[in-house]
């Protein structure tokens, strides 16, 4: 039966479709957007703190101690992004 | 006259000067390509969507491409939930993307070289994500800032560092862009300087490094463009479906 013959052959190239679409998830292209993601995401948590520092020395009138205190806060929120990125790296390999 | 590196990132007035109040909206260079790149956009997909062919050609099937592939990529990274804002992911996407390989060109402008353009764009996807959370969970989206089975006294330490993460997000996406295209453009012309300094007998190697160099520009001008998109994808995921 020609008929029949076809579903088969239907039903063989859809499960080698989905096979491929789930083998190659991750195109090389993503990766590299992922490595170029991680570099920003340190420099920007830094930067915020810095600045939210800054603004509530500016505030309280505490000139150099809030700003130093809330450096170190957003290194840590730095290296906290970095660390949960590169985790859900791993998740999706 | 622009062995300055740093020139092609002047911005100057096309036409009369304009003032609302106190601030300068004057239709500049920047504003033009962006007119340019969206008007780009429009015709593409006109072309493309106009006759459907069932066999598409060219234009139809770069457009159908384009619209598979963000598709694709929303339902892979915020789940079926995002759906809705196919819409703005995918002209947020095409437009930086435009921007960025209009900017391409030689004699063009690069709008996404600017860092007010990229981070205005950020601030928007960051305001509207934030609203959106908010909608969807009311306060509850502040548990966003709270993680699960962190001990009492180190509480308030983490909200703040919780804080700061969360605030990073829009700086962190609109200089990963705004760096990597100046920074490209900006070595293209320093080795482009070099070829016309050092002429034709040593101008060879700069030459072969400003071929190399743009192809790999017009793979980063694609790549941040799929960054930004995917990011926002991200973004949109953490606040629509709540979760650590």
């Amino acid at each position: 039966m020609p008929k029949d013959r076809f579903k088969t052959r239907l039903e063989i190239a859809k499960n080698k479709i989905l096979k491929k679409s789930t083998v190659s998830n991750q195109s090389s292209s993503s990766k590299l957007g992922a490595a170029l993601k991680l570099s920003t995401e340190m420099v920007a948590a830094v930067v915020v703190g810095t600045i939210i520092g800054f603004i509530l020395d500016n505030w309280f009138g505490t000139k150099p101690w809030l700003i130093l205190m809330f450096f170190f806060v957003g290194v840590i929120a730095g290296i906290l992004n970095v660390v949960r990125s590169a985790k859900d790296m791993q998740y999706k390999d | 006259m622009a062995i300055n590196p740093m020139h092609q990132f002047n911005i100057y007035r096309i036409g009369p000067e304009i003032k609302l109040g106190e601030v300068d909206i004057s239709f500049t260079n920047s504003s033009l390509f962006m007119v340019i790149s969206s008007l780009a956009i429009l015709i593409l997909f006109n072309l493309g969507t106009k006759k459907n062919y069932l066999i598409p050609n060219k234009i139809q099937l770069l457009a159908e491409l384009s619209y598979g592939f963000i598709s694709k990529m929303i339902s892979d990274t915020a789940g079926s939930k995002a759906k809705p804002y196919f819409a703005f992911i995918f002209s947020l996407f095409m437009f930086v993307l435009f921007c960025n390989m209009i900017g391409m060109i030689p004699y063009s402008f690069t709008v996404t070289s600017h860092i007010i353009v990229t981070f205005v764009l950020a601030a928007f996807i960051f305001i509207g994500v934030t609203i959106i959370g908010f909608i969807k969970h009311g306060v509850g989206y502040l548990k966003l800032f709270v993680p699960s089975g962190v001990p009492l006294v180190l509480m308030p330490l983490i909200v703040i560092i919780e804080i700061i993460s969360y605030l990073s997000r829009p700086v962190s996406l609109s200089v990963r862009l705004f760096a990597n295209m100046m920074a490209g453009h900006t070595m293209m012309k320093v080795f482009g300087g070099f070829v016309i300094s050092l002429g034709i007998v040593g101008g060879w190697l700069p030459l072969s490094f400003s071929v190399a160099l743009t192809g790999l520009e017009i793979l980063v001008a694609f790549l941040q463009a799929y960054v930004f998109a995917i990011l926002t994808c991200i973004y949109l995921n953490d606040a629509l479906n709540l979760h650590h």
